[in-house]
């Protein structure tokens, strides 16, 4: 986190309860959808992910914030007083993708790809002509 | 047509039953259900006596508005249940179930409060 950063905020958000919240400098990739088991157990529903590096990132509230580590590379970040899903973390890699649906309006964010679509539930249909990806940007590793 | 529902959180301490048939989705747009899940909140319904929840001690519950609460894991932060409390009845996310889900989203509701970065189906 930096301590004295005076470039423009590009966004806020903040968990359902409001007990963390988050301000973000520099630019936010667009948002991906991710179709894989994981994230729809986790959110309930396939969810929207924006990003950023960690150094860009605010965090006001995180001792509300609990990690759970989902797989060898990566843990899930939500608030442990209201539940929300706030953050999916690449351990290590210093960038954090952001849930689109905790920052405040206006996002200036356009959804552009769906991911891990092989992995797609059968209760809903991809019907906005978006690039859909099997996996992620490659193949896994075979 | 009658069925048995099953599903649960990520990592397996909350898992459910639901005995018999459930209706249609439907999947909201609410500002609520975006800050929460990350995610539209695709819902089904059941009277709560026909759900069997295990690990329930490691189900927390939010009061996200008067009377209304919502269920979720607190190891993981699975997204479980949504309930108006005192109705009977409690509202279960698709995303839990195991696959195959078997049920169809047919009502689009809030789509007047969707996210910004996205266009919500008509």
């Amino acid at each position: 986190m930096e301590e004295s950063d005076d470039r423009p905020v590009r966004a806020t958000g903040r968990c359902l309860c409001g007990a963390i919240h988050f301000e973000i400098r520099g630019p936010l990739r667009d948002v991906v959808v991710c179709h894989c088991g994981q994230c729809r157990r986790q959110h309930g529903a396939p969810p929207s992910y924006t990003a950023a590096p960690w150094s860009n990132i605010k965090l006001g509230g995180a001792s509300h914030l609990k990690w759970y580590q989902s797989s060898e590379q990566a843990r899930r970040g939500f608030c442990r007083i209201c539940g929300s899903s706030l953050f999916w973390e690449p351990i290590g890699s210093g960038r954090v993708s952001i849930a689109a649906g905790s920052l405040n309006k206006p996002t200036g964010l356009r959804t552009i790809r769906h991911i891990f679509v092989s992995d797609k539930a059968d209760f809903y249909e991809i019907t906005d002509g978006l690039e859909q990806l099997p996996y992620s940007m490659t193949a896994p590793a075979t | 047509m009658n069925r048995r529902t099953t599903g649960g959180c990520l990592c397996g301490s909350v898992r459910y039953e639901i005995e018999g048939p459930l209706p249609p989705a439907s999947a909201c747009h609410c500002e609520r259900c975006r800050r929460w899940q990350g995610a539209l909140g695709i819902y089904s319904l059941a009277p709560s006596d026909r759900y069997k929840i295990k690990g329930q001690r490691h189900l927390a519950w939010y009061e996200s508005s008067p009377g209304i609460r919502r269920g979720f894991c607190r190891v993981c932060g699975s997204k479980l249940f949504w309930e108006r409390m005192g109705s009977g009845q409690l509202d279960v996310t698709l995303g839990s179930m195991d696959p195959p889900v078997g049920l169809k989203i047919e009502k689009q509701i809030k789509t007047e409060d969707a996210g910004d970065y996205y266009d919500p189906p008509p």
